[in-house]
């Protein structure tokens, strides 16, 4: 028949394409930009992938995906494979049991099947971590393979097997002289699909792993909430991995082809299978050996940190790699809340890093180990501000690590002082700047905010101003159309690209620092003093180590070196000082020195009922303000 | 052959354990409170009774089945001319054109979320384009748009390659018999190329609807802090909010909705095919 040609459809089908291939080149292209930015192109440089290497956790999480793919790929293929056939010859009733049970990953949404896991790993008390994700990745591989085998299996004659074994061949003879080279197009593609189900997963391997365990998808996630370029440099070098790996798989079949042009189908398909395992196999090798040049002589410790995200220097988990020769875990979280929760559930950190009224949990609940102040040679450099505060009165748990306040970063083109002298946090209910007002995704200070607009003390236990506050935040995001955000506020505000946001004054130095136009205000009502501190859990496996650490981070250079990438006020009163002084990193920019001389500032003490009910208040605040302005069109 | 079907036996176990058990636990979790352990516990329908007794939930899970529902359709609909296209195509064109669209999905679907943000983002290379073309300064990133952008980017591979394989295993005589009895080339399309081509569009809407409910990271990285579909609320519950059981509950009733859903699908489908046999 002859073919007719299709404009519309040709067209569409490029459009396709373009559309399949327009971000990933896009994102491979600024992965080598220069500058930080993720839209305007600034210059060729190798940068981020510099910075790649040295954060280090970056390639751990690139062969995480590869190694867990090949081996989960390999196994359920074999298991796959043996189980299908063995299925297809049991019992009618038996087989289409485990069709149904083999359709549930399949037909379960993945939250599901992830969430599902995780509660069988905690259930079962095993330590989440690269075995579970392992382990959850071929239960979801397996039903792949299966689906792909078993028709190969259906369409043989079921005779075979025992013609074979009349002929004197013992059963595993049968098995894998003739049943399995039959089948081998099926066993192929179907190691192939749970290769690729592998790599794309996400969500699944997000609630099984454990242990400062990532893979490149936790790793994006984690990190996706400020620009960070690198991530285009380990996902380009992800993309480069798997174009190879394809190329061999697919180019290589024509190669054989020339080359054996009558050799057996099943060569054809063995040899490209063959040589992927071995690519596959050369790229885990090649990041385990890179892995290894890494590793130092006299390592051999490791210190467990779970820290917030980008919350650390440059350098100094290099620096203090390099001189103690421990290897650090780094894990991040984005809330106290997240954090608690793993701490809770018996996951084990040498090192943590929650705010003042966390830490005050924490104690109450037992999870923390007294500090031994023999070994802490940081007290003295304590600026005074924060050493002995209400939540632990004798630093007896925690070391302070960053400190400062919240306040209102706004736009000094858009917004004058007067208003916000006048108004306060009332100023996010003021509609002249509806449509233009970023609130910060936290339970605590979303109803600080409102509980300090309404004069009240942001630790009320009263049921009544609870209540008061939270029809003043359902009031907000019924009227004025905020962007409820978490880190994405530090790039936008910088780019000016909203009138008025709540900040942490240490992002608020940040923003001021790479945008004059931008200013902070603290509302004379009160705000929150917090800090946020050094702990050492009860179940940490090396506490010497994080006592070290604890000191390596409050010296000069360490606390110097994450304050100033940072961008939040240092506990350690030198560097504060050589940073807002003369010359310094912060010279001018008054968020960076938090304020000590209001009445109404407070600090956060815990409080178990009324955590429960902000919890509680502040998931249903969003819940109404995705209800009340779902979309912009 | 008693002993090859022996080589089952260790699956099944396992299967028992890793994928049977986990969806019992659910179930478990869904109907306990916090602190009861699997000896002690008091059954309690709470957290369902939570669930469907508040209007902004029940929006929340609408909303999520009626994007889901849109993605499909959007998908559908380009998704079909597109296998339409290639299953036309010589075999080797086929093979490449089949290649170009399987390659993304071997980059992480996170990954290749990740990728709109650049794109998508304020002054970034779509808004300059619109405004090239006099579109106005409209805002693309965290907005329902694209939201529903990033679910068709990452969705439309499985439809496309479901109806593409339906498709290229029809029997091409079979349009020859349709010409030679006089249909053109519409009435060909719409009596034999699509009713044969159900199946696909049927195991490609699954793999669309399915993913697109439940998703929770799509409208987390593109959609803002609060685009909230059923998957980050039930993502919350367990990584922030710590109320697994809630957690678990809502979990359950998105599984269920999704189960009869398919077997509406399915169903409706084995009707239609039955349909057409006696007809």
């Amino acid at each position: 028949m002859k073919k007719r040609k299709r404009p519309v459809l040709k067209a569409l089908m490029a459009l396709m394409i373009v559309f399949f291939y327009l971000p990933i080149i896009y994102m491979i292209v600024f992965s080598f930009n220069e500058g930080k930015s993720l839209t305007v192109f600034t210059g060729l440089s190798l940068r981020w992938y510099q910075h790649m290497l040295e954060t280090g956790g970056m390639l751990e999480a690139l062969y995480t995906t590869f190694s867990v793919a090949v081996i989960a790929s390999f196994i359920s293929t074999v298991v796959g494979t043996f189980t299908a056939i063995g299925l297809s010859k049991s019992k009618k009733l038996i087989r289409d049991l485990m069709e149904q049970v083999d359709n549930l990953p399949m037909m379960n949404p993945e939250i599901v099947t992830a969430i599902g896991l995780m509660l069988l790993f905690i259930t079962f008390r095993v330590e989440k971590g690269y075995i579970t994700m392992l382990l959850a990745h071929i239960a979801f591989c397996i039903p792949y393979v299966i689906l792909s085998v078993m028709p190969k299996i259906r369409s043989l004659d079921p005779d075979l097997a025992d013609a074979a074994m009349d002929l004197g061949a013992t059963p595993w003879q049968a098995l894998m002289k003739v049943i399995i080279p039959q089948i081998m197009p099926g066993i192929v593609s179907g190691g192939l699909i749970a290769f690729t189900m592998s790599v794309d997963d996400f969500i699944i391997s997000y609630f099984v792993t454990g242990g400062g365990v990532k893979n490149l998808s936790i790793m994006v996630y984690t990190m996706s909430r400020r620009i960070n370029p690198s991530i285009n440099a380990a996902s380009t070098l992800m993309i480069g991995i798997i174009t190879i790996v394809l190329l061999i798989i697919n180019v290589g079949p024509l190669f054989a082809a020339k080359r054996q042009k009558r050799e057996k189908e099943r060569k054809k398909i063995l040899l490209p299978a063959a040589l992927a395992a071995v690519c596959a196999a050369g790229c885990i090798v090649f990041v385990r050996f890179g892995d290894m040049q890494e590793k130092r002589p006299f390592e051999g410790e490791i210190l467990h940190i779970y820290n917030w995200g980008e919350y650390t220097g440059e350098n100094i988990i290099g620096d203090f790699e390099e001189d103690t020769g421990a290897k650090v875990i780094l894990e991040n979280y984005d809330s106290n809340e997240q954090m608690y929760i793993k701490v809770a559930n018996g996951e084990s950190y040498d090192i943590l890093v929650p705010s003042d009224y966390m830490i005050q949990r924490l104690i109450l609940e037992e999870y923390l180990q007294k500090l031994d102040h023999t070994k802490l040679t940081c007290m003295d450099k304590l600026t005074d501000a924060v050493k002995g505060l209400s939540y632990d009165p004798e630093n007896a748990y925690s070391i302070p690590y960053f400190w400062g306040t919240v306040g209102i970063v706004y736009d000094k083109n858009k917004v004058d002082v007067e208003s916000l002298e006048q108004e306060g946090f009332n100023i996010f209910l003021n509609e002249k700047y509806q449509g233009d007002i970023y609130l910060y995704d936290s339970e605590r200070d979303s109803f600080m905010m409102a509980l300090k607009a309404l004069g009240y003390s942001m630790n009320t236990e009263d049921a009544k101003e609870l209540d008061e506050a939270y029809e003043w935040l359902v009031r907000c995001v019924e009227t004025m159309e905020p962007e409820i955000v978490t880190d994405e506020i530090i790039d936008n505000m910088a780019q000016g690209r909203r009138a008025l946001g709540l900040m942490y004054s240490g992002d608020a130095a940040y923003v001021m620092a790479e945008n004059e136009n931008m200013g902070f205000y603290l509302p004379k009502t009160g705000t929150n003093l917090w800090s946020d501190a050094m702990v050492i859990p009860k179940n940490a496996k090396n506490p010497e180590l994080a006592h070290a650490f604890i000191n390596f981070a409050s010296d000069y250079e360490g606390a110097y070196d994450n304050s100033s990438y940072v961008g939040y006020t240092s506990a350690n009163q030198e560097v504060m000082d050589v940073l807002s002084g003369p010359g310094g990193d912060f010279e001018g920019i008054s968020a960076y020195i938090p304020r000590t001389d209001c009445e109404f500032d407070e600090v956060f003490v815990y409080n178990e009922k009324t955590r429960k009910e902000i919890s509680n208040m502040w998931s249903r605040v969003k819940i109404v303000a995705s209800n009340a302005n779902p979309s912009k069109h | 052959m008693k002993k090859f079907s022996q080589m089952a036996i260790p699956y099944i176990v396992w299967s028992i354990l890793m994928l049977v058990l986990p969806m019992a636990l659910i179930a478990f979790y869904s109907v306990t409170q916090p602190g009861n352990s699997i000896i002690s516990f008091s059954v309690t329908l709470e957290h369902y009774v939570k669930f469907f007794t508040d209007a902004d939930f029940l929006i929340i899970l609408w909303r999520s089945l009626w994007i889901a529902f849109k993605t499909t359709i959007i998908c559908l609909l380009i998704g079909y001319p597109v296998a339409y296209y290639i299953s036309h195509c010589q075999e080797r064109v086929q093979n490449i054109l089949v290649f170009c669209i399987t390659m993304p999905m071997w980059i992480n679907m996170l990954v290749r979320t990740y990728a709109w943000i650049g794109l998508l983002s304020q002054d970034g290379l779509i808004q300059r384009l619109l405004k090239m073309l006099g579109l106005g300064n409209t805002e693309l990133l965290y907005t329902e748009g694209a939201v529903l952008l990033g679910m068709v980017y990452n969705f439309i591979p499985f439809m496309i390659l479901q109806i593409n394989t339906t498709l290229c295993k029809m029997d091409d005589s079979l349009l020859e018999a349709a010409a030679d009895l006089g249909a053109d080339s519409i009435q060909a399309f719409g009596r034999v190329t699509l009713p044969l081509s159900i199946p696909g569009v049927v195991n490609g809407i699954t793999l669309v609807f399915l993913p697109a409910v439940s998703s929770f990271f799509i409208p987390k990285l593109l959609g803002g802090g609060k685009y909230f579909l059923i998957g980050n609320v039930i993502e919350n519950q367990f990584i922030t909010v710590g109320e697994w059981n809630f957690g678990s509950a809502i979990s359950m009733i998105i599984a269920v909705i999704m189960m009869l859903l398919m077997m509406c699908v399915h169903k409706a489908e084995a009707r239609n095919q039955g349909g057409k046999e006696e007809a």
